[in-house]
């Protein structure tokens, strides 16, 4: 579900094309976006989930699938473990 | 000294999503003047507004869809003038080509739903509660008063100077008249100017409202409640829009054989040194008196005015001293009007829009009336054209007025170019 809601931002908003989802080994940088655009891909997230995620830069140098790891991991850190169903999650908010 | 001449024109105003709705607008005496809508008067149930007459991002690109909404009315009005202009972009002089500004609030609905967000979080409870720190990360670039600026700049690849400047009720004025002197000093070629203001928001609202310079509503019909120069007159209504003016030198002009709306012939600005908001006789003479000057000029050769006129009783009585004071004996045969009876005070975008009203009043000989005149205040003693338009009227040179709270003055001159 996370990895959709960062995908769909992605194509939809930040006009990147969808065949590059399907490259194995895709990175963030392949995804060419500038700092701005990283920090609005990751406010797709933390506007969903409720909090601020550390250190953004860090993603540049990551695997797509590695930063969506990560950012799954935070967000399970702020909700005991868990990934919060999406409604519940924007409901608290 | 350059001559710099007018060769687009640009608006989305209460009174339509274009120039041409809007004068229409205007000289129909068509009040955009109504009721809040409901996220306002819950709890200010006697604020009115002058809504704009589109939705800014309706007719924009959709990557300008999360700017604030006064960047996407200077990026519509933009598009309506670089195209009336006939220039296409990048033009290829870009490093002479600017962009100037007038604002009086920046990204005011960014930070009324920046400040919304942050307190709801704060008060909501529950597991799964967003943090009140979780904001847009691009808040700050879209509320900077210079965003607009920027927007245009950036859109149109013009890469001469570009400026914004924040001068409340002057602010646009001010923007033509320091283009104006960019372009006459050689600094540049061309500009792009903006007035923009887009603050119809609860937070900003409250804090007008504190200050009770607001039109209290007409009982009958609420879209009279703002009557300029009027006896039992109220205050103003706030509005919301922009307008945007293409300038260019006059060897730039005549290069490209331009079709040419006006010369911008003359500009003053001044500060009353007085009082936060009481305006003063001795700072607006001074400012019209120098646009006179420049435009080289005797008052008798202006035919129209476009006042600041809120409808505040200093704001409208130093305003009529003021013009008694410049064209002395002839101050009654200076046809003089205020538009905000029907579009509402636009406080940063205001200069901007009624300046570029007041050129197309001079190219069509049509003069936009002072709407609800119906009872003038006899200490107001000018021609302000009551109720309705006057047509057929041989203009050859207009003069827009913006007084701004914080006591700083402008006025511009626009003439018919010479032919």
């Amino acid at each position: 579900m996370l990895e959709n809601i960062i995908k769909d931002y992605l194509i939809n908003m930040a006009e990147v094309d969808p065949e590059k989802f399907k490259q194995p080994g895709l990175t963030v940088a392949d995804l060419q976006l500038d700092s701005l655009g990283l920090l609005e891909m990751l406010f797709e997230v933390e506007d969903k989930y409720g909090f601020q995620i550390p250190e953004p830069m860090r993603f540049l140098s990551m695997s797509f699938a590695e930063m969506v790891a990560d950012i799954e991991a935070s967000v399970r850190a702020h909700h005991n473990g868990q990934m919060p169903a999406l409604d519940a999650a924007q409901a608290g908010g | 000294m350059k001559r710099v001449l007018i060769t687009g024109l640009g608006m989305i105003s209460p009174l339509g999503a274009d120039k041409a709705s809007s004068f229409a607008g205007a000289l129909q005496a068509r009040s955009a003047i109504r009721p809040a809508p409901p996220s306002i008067a819950e709890r200010l149930p006697q604020v009115l507004v002058a809504p704009a007459a589109a939705e800014p991002d309706q007719l924009l690109d959709k990557k300008f869809g999360g700017l604030d909404r006064a960047t996407q009315f200077a990026l519509v009005a933009a598009q309506e003038a670089m195209l009336d202009a006939g220039i296409a972009a990048p033009p290829d002089d870009a490093a002479r080509f600017g962009v100037f500004a007038g604002i009086g609030f920046g990204g005011a609905h960014t930070m009324d739903k920046l400040y919304a967000r942050h307190f709801e979080a704060v008060h909501a409870s529950g597991q799964g509660s967003r943090s009140p720190t979780v904001l847009h990360p691009l808040s700050v670039p879209r509320m900077m008063s210079n965003a607009p600026a920027a927007a245009v700049s950036m859109h149109y690849g013009l890469r001469g100077a570009s400026n914004t400047y924040c001068v409340a009720c002057a602010s646009s004025a001010v923007a033509i008249g320091e283009a104006l002197r960019a372009i006459r000093h050689g600094y540049l070629d061309a500009a792009i100017v903006l007035g923009t203001e887009a603050m119809l928001t609860p937070g900003t609202l409250m804090a007008w409202n504190a200050l009770r310079v607001m039109a209290k509503p007409d009982p009958v019909d609420a879209s009279r409640s703002c009557r300029p120069f009027a006896l039992h007159r109220s205050g103003f209504v706030l509005g919301e829009g922009a307008a945007a003016l293409v300038l260019e030198s006059e060897a730039r002009a005549h290069q490209r054989q331009a079709r040419v709306l006006a010369e911008l012939s003359g500009y003053g600005c001044s500060s009353d040194a007085e009082h936060l908001t009481a305006p003063t006789v001795l700072g607006q003479v001074a400012a019209m008196r120098q646009a006179l000057e420049e435009a080289q000029l005797a008052p008798q050769d202006v035919q129209y005015l476009n006042a600041h006129g809120t409808a505040t009783d200093a704001g409208d009585v130093t305003e009529t001293q003021s013009i008694h004071a410049v064209w002395g004996a002839s101050a009654r045969q200076l046809a003089v009007s205020s538009t905000k009876a029907l579009h509402g005070h636009l406080i940063g975008a205001g200069g901007a829009m009624e300046f570029a009203l007041s050129v197309m009043a001079m190219n069509s000989g049509s003069l936009p009336p002072t709407a609800h005149l119906d009872q003038p205040d006899p200490r107001c003693d000018l021609d302000f054209i009551p109720l309705q338009a006057r047509h057929d009227c041989d203009v050859r040179a207009v003069m827009s007025n913006s007084f701004a709270f914080g006591g700083s003055n402008a006025s511009l001159i626009a003439r018919r170019p010479a032919p």
